[in-house]
């Protein structure tokens, strides 16, 4: 019997150690390259560019009421759909896009994070249009914000800033391919930005500002 | 009593590093694929989208018509975009069985050397297939509809097909996941069964995919 309790002792004492290896650990905490300053910034606002949000009930970050319109079916209830106005660099209205992003299985605690599958269709009006995917790392905002303010009730000390792109590309941006008009045939690279601005789980508010750099060198044709 | 102290302590760190590391925390429920092989090579996948129980949301606009209608919620677009020939839509996605397995977005932009139409399918499970085409010309569902007697207003029912993108014309542009480096084209059909007097559209969107891996 001592030696049962001395063994479960051991077992939480171990598990426990590598939950706070797990919390500092740095390697779950990288992110994309700074990107050019030549590259195209679209710029959003949190909520107020949301044209709409579908989450999955296995998806809420904030614990929010999924409505009536919930992803709930098993197959997609680790999805979200985001529809976004973005700005250019006279904060005008200048792109629509859609985000389509799920859980991603590649998530690894030890090396990688939680990671975020984000699907962007871009539209630009009169340009065409842009297909992004990156992996997002979720962690470092789970662990330095969402969880100490939203959940554990700590005071909010931000403004916060991440940079979540981790991928798929060699030097950890995103992807970009122009699919129609003055975009098409063109590749590039991508990395997101965002900075929470505020925080308040009492009154079940939230505020960011994101922006999406791309990075568009190659070809770039006459429109469809 | 200190072995097995020290024992248990590494089997508790090692065990929950190796949990971290190697559990499947965040897989996604995967139904079989419904595919076929294609005659003369490739493989053929439908996808279907039942209106109007899939629509998750449309963006209001001159372009949206009745299209916009019956939306879960309309995506209201900022003044600047109102009068853009630009229609977004999203859809929960079927497998070939009725099974939803996705989730997807229609972008039509109407502007530059002719419409376009592109779709963005995510199966969380497999990934993200990216399809691109000329699009439709602007209100031709409305067009077809009145064609069959439609008025807006008034109820209708029937049956009209609606081909959105015709054989040859739509394209695979990109994919994630296991569609990554797929080539290939795709159709989209529309079937009308009825419309609303409140201009809600019930029928389906048939999406017809061929891929194959280039050699």
């Amino acid at each position: 019997m001592k030696y049962l309790f001395v063994a479960i002792v051991g077992l939480v004492l171990g598990a426990a150690a590598a939950g706070v290896v797990l919390y500092f650990n740095p390697l779950a905490a990288k992110s994309a390259e700074m990107p050019s300053p030549t590259d195209r910034v679209l710029s959003y606002s949190l909520p107020d560019h949301v044209l709409e949000f579908a989450v999955g009930e296995d998806a809420r970050l904030f614990g929010q009421d999924t409505g009536d319109d919930s992803l709930w079916e098993e197959t997609i209830d680790r999805t979200a759909v985001l529809a976004l106005v973005l700005n250019d660099g006279s904060n005008q209205p200048a792109a629509l896009a859609s985000r389509l992003l799920s859980t991603s299985a590649e998530t690894d605690l030890l090396l990688r994070g939680v990671l975020v599958s984000d699907h962007w269709l871009v539209t630009v009006p009169g340009e065409g249009t842009l297909f992004v995917q990156a992996d997002s790392n979720a962690w470092p905002f789970m662990k330095e914000t969402l969880v100490p303010v939203w959940y554990l009730d700590q005071p909010w000390t931000g403004p916060a800033e991440y940079w979540p792109t981790i991928g798929p590309g060699a030097d950890d941006s995103g992807r970009v391919v122009g699919v129609t008009g003055v975009f098409r045939g063109s590749e590039g690279s991508a990395v997101e930005r965002y900075e929470v601005t505020a925080l308040d789980p009492a009154r079940e508010t939230a505020l960011a500002k994101g922006e999406l750099h791309l990075n568009l060198p190659g070809p770039q044709v006459a429109a469809q | 009593m200190k072995t097995v102290f020290l024992v248990a302590l590494i089997l508790g760190f090692g065990g929950t590093l190796a949990g971290a590391h190697f559990a499947p925390w965040l897989e996604h429920a995967r139904l079989p694929s419904h595919t076929s092989v294609v005659a003369n090579g490739g493989r053929g996948e439908q996808f279907l989208i039942r209106l109007p129980a899939d629509r998750i949301a449309a963006t209001d606009g001159e372009a949206g018509g009745l299209r916009a209608k019956g939306a879960g919620a309309a995506m209201l677009l900022p003044a600047q975009f109102v009068a853009e020939p630009l229609l977004v839509e999203h859809f929960k996605v079927r497998d070939a069985e009725g099974s939803v397995i996705g989730v997807a977005a229609r972008h039509w932009n109407g502007g530059g050397a002719g419409p376009t139409t592109t779709w963005s399918v995510l199966i969380p499970s497999r990934g993200a297939l990216v399809l691109s085409g000329p699009g439709e010309a602007r209100g031709a569902l409305e067009g077809a509809l009145r064609a069959g007697g439609y008025s807006a207003g008034e109820a209708w029912g029937g049956q009209i097909a609606v081909p959105m993108q015709r054989d040859g014309d739509g394209a695979v542009t990109a994919g994630t996941g296991e569609f990554e480096g797929l080539s290939g084209s795709y159709t989209e059909s529309w079937t009308v069964a009825a419309v609303d007097e409140d201009g809600r559209v019930s029928g389906t969107i048939e999406l017809n995919t061929i891929t194959s891996r280039p050699q």
